[in-house]
């Protein structure tokens, strides 16, 4: 009979109230869990995209950041040759002109992510790594080459056809293996189907590729500096904005799962708080025999850390389990694994239900502590 | 009759060796007060009470509200004294912390409450063997002691139970054992019989005059059957001691 055993004991003796409380720690903690889990696996998922990216360098319109998905193209054909100009100076390997085209709403079935590519260029270009499984890897004037994925997804077999808009209209010409990158999920097509759809002869990026020995910080500096109104980011750069964004997300994920964590922090400290009212006199008595101040405060903070924590491994453990669910089902529709339990989260988690136990316990274990013998035995 | 029950109280073992260091202290209150404000008015619970505690053991009587509560309470240092104070041996109990005093309390005192207090989610014998967790007592040699107990008391097969599961007086004898497991130089027992019938309270007041002999035992009581059976009454009147009487032989 430890003092572990004592606050096991005691918590046993009330098993409904501890199991609801112990519940409610469960789904404060499987909830923070999973809200930071998609920043955890998102950060995974954009380092694993980006070290399968060729080229080293990406030129944007200055104020945009990171992949270019969403926004229209704003880079004119003039910069574009003052950009080539100044590749051919620092003896770049090649400045390859891209547009980005989303297509379609929230469900993946019908969504689509085109990539323009210039005349000559292949996907593996930008990929590395990408092989063909069906048809050709380059595409012609009015071809498409469609990711694994998005075929499977979509039902695009070759030859089938693929509408851009109502005048434009592309084949599919070859298929792409599965190579569990973003290209899975990407269309590619020739540059000018896109600018007619869009209206523009702009380019959304120009994506440099570096030649062995080039220093990617370097290039990217030199070429900023000789093409006024565009940014040349390296794949750190990227990633340090990804981090940057993701880093604020993080906190506003974090904060909503906070609302979660004070309903179970409350529950806690409700349940703590009503069995110390009910066991005044049990706590009395031990005063009385010879027990410190300090015992009945262990004991009661112990009764609430033992509950947090007991919920937080819980919670974890869920946290986990529905983790993996997100993942199957996001890889089969995007092929990207957004959710991931890492150590550092799961230890994060841990703390802050052992946090929570500690903050939820020290005002009830110091009322307990300081009720005075003759009042908690009720001699007055 | 429920078991453990039996009509003939056993012996209780002999003395098993703990901190005995204060064994000989002697309890004693000089100028004993206490004074309560209720709204204006100021009740006076306790008034310039004097006396040391010998060993065996003294009964104190007195209707309610004559103070034998408060006196109780200021000598096992639960509460603190308006003015006076109590003292154990050169210990004055009065001026010691909260901490000290339970810690005076662990050491030389065991209690016997009315209502036998004990601690619901443990079962007989680790009530008994709470003080000697908080004395720090090694888990072996806790359970043998507790064990040994509950043994002296009758209560050895109730040992597992939970006191739900105990008589009222098989509470009180439990109650008992584990006043004694630190084998305390002095013994308060506050009304141990009042909540006990006949045959229970028969019982439990032969341990416990067993248990007083070589111990200091100080009996709060309602009762004078049962006070008479101590060495020496004290009667309390108004918060103020007015006579103390030696019952006769017999």
């Amino acid at each position: 009979m430890e003092v572990l055993a004592l606050v096991l004991r005691n918590l046993l003796a009330r098993p409904v109230r501890s199991l609801l409380t112990l519940l409610g720690v469960l789904i404060a903690t499987t909830s923070m869990v999973l809200f930071l889990s998609f920043g955890e696996g998102l950060r995974r998922s954009l380092a694993q995209e980006l070290s399968r990216v060729g080229p080293a360098i990406q030129i944007v319109p200055e104020g945009m950041e990171g992949l270019g998905f969403s926004g229209y193209p704003e880079i004119t054909p003039k910069e574009y040759g003052l950009a080539q100009e100044a590749g051919r100076e620092l003896g770049v390997r090649a400045i390859i002109p891209t547009l980005f085209l989303a297509r379609g709403g929230f469900d993946p079935q019908t969504s689509f992510f085109f990539q323009g590519l210039p005349e000559g260029v292949a996907p593996d270009l930008l990929y590395p790594g990408v092989r063909v499984q069906a048809g050709s890897l380059l595409p012609s004037e009015r071809g498409a080459i469609v990711g694994a994925k998005v075929a499977k997804r979509s039902q695009l077999s070759l030859g089938g056809p693929l509408r851009l808009s109502p005048r434009v209209e592309l084949r599919v010409e070859g298929i792409l293996e599965e190579s569990g990158g973003l290209a899975d999920n990407l269309i590619f097509v020739p540059l000018k189907p896109l600018q007619e759809v869009l209206g523009t002869e702009n380019y959304t990026a120009l994506l440099v590729a570096l030649n062995p020995g080039q220093k990617a910080e370097e290039v990217a500096r030199a070429l900023e500096a000789s093409l006024p109104g565009l940014k040349a980011q390296t794949t750190g750069d990227v990633m340090r904005f990804a981090e940057r964004a993701l880093r604020i997300s993080d906190l506003v994920r974090f904060g909503i799962s906070l609302v979660a964590l004070v309903v179970g922090g409350l529950l806690v400290a409700n349940t703590v708080m009503m069995s110390v009212y009910e066991r005044i006199r049990e706590f009395g008595v031990m005063r009385a025999l010879g027990a410190r101040r300090g015992f009945i405060f262990r004991l009661v903070v112990l009764e609430a850390l033992l509950l947090a924590l007991l919920g937080g491994a819980l919670g974890l453990a869920l946290g986990s389990a529905v983790s993996y669910a997100i993942n199957l089902y996001t890889l089969d529709q995007v092929g990207l694994a957004l959710s991931a339990v890492t150590p550092r989260l799961s230890l994060f988690a841990l703390l802050v239900a052992l946090g929570l136990g500690l903050s939820a316990g020290l005002l009830p274990a110091y009322h307990a502590s300081r009720i005075p013998v003759v009042e908690a035995l009720g001699r007055v | 009759m429920k078991n453990g029950d039996q009509a003939t109280p056993p012996q209780l073992p002999p003395r098993i060796g703990a901190n005995r260091e204060s064994t000989m202290a002697n309890l004693r209150a000089e100028n004993l007060s206490k004074r309560y404000r209720q709204g204006e008015r100021e009740v006076v619970a306790l008034e310039g009470f004097t006396f040391s505690f010998p060993q065996g053991s003294t009964a104190v009587v007195g209707p309610s509200g004559s103070g034998k509560t408060t006196l109780l309470n200021l000598l096992a240092g639960f509460d603190l004294p308006t003015e006076g104070g109590v003292y154990l041996g050169e210990l004055a109990l009065h001026q010691l912390s909260e901490d000290q005093r339970a810690e005076v309390r662990l050491r030389n005192m065991g209690f016997v409450f009315q209502q036998w207090n004990l601690i619901p989610t443990l079962t007989a014998w680790e009530n008994v063997a709470f003080p000697l967790l908080l004395a720090g007592l090694p888990p072996k040699t806790r359970r043998e002691r507790a064990l040994a107990l509950l043994e002296a008391v009758g209560l050895l097969e109730r040992a597992h139970h939970l006191p739900s599961r105990l008589s009222g007086g098989e509470q009180q004898r439990v109650a008992l054992a584990r006043a004694l497991a630190l084998d305390p130089p002095i013994l308060f027992a506050d009304e141990p019989t009042g909540n006990l019938d006949a045959s229970s309270r028969e019982q439990v007041a032969s341990l416990l005059f067993e248990a007083g002999q070589a111990r200091t035992l100080i009996l709060v009581t309602h009762d004078l059957e049962l006070a008479s059976q101590a060495d020496r009454i004290l009667h309390l009147r108004g918060g103020r001691l007015v006579r103390v009487a030696t019952p006769a032989p017999g």
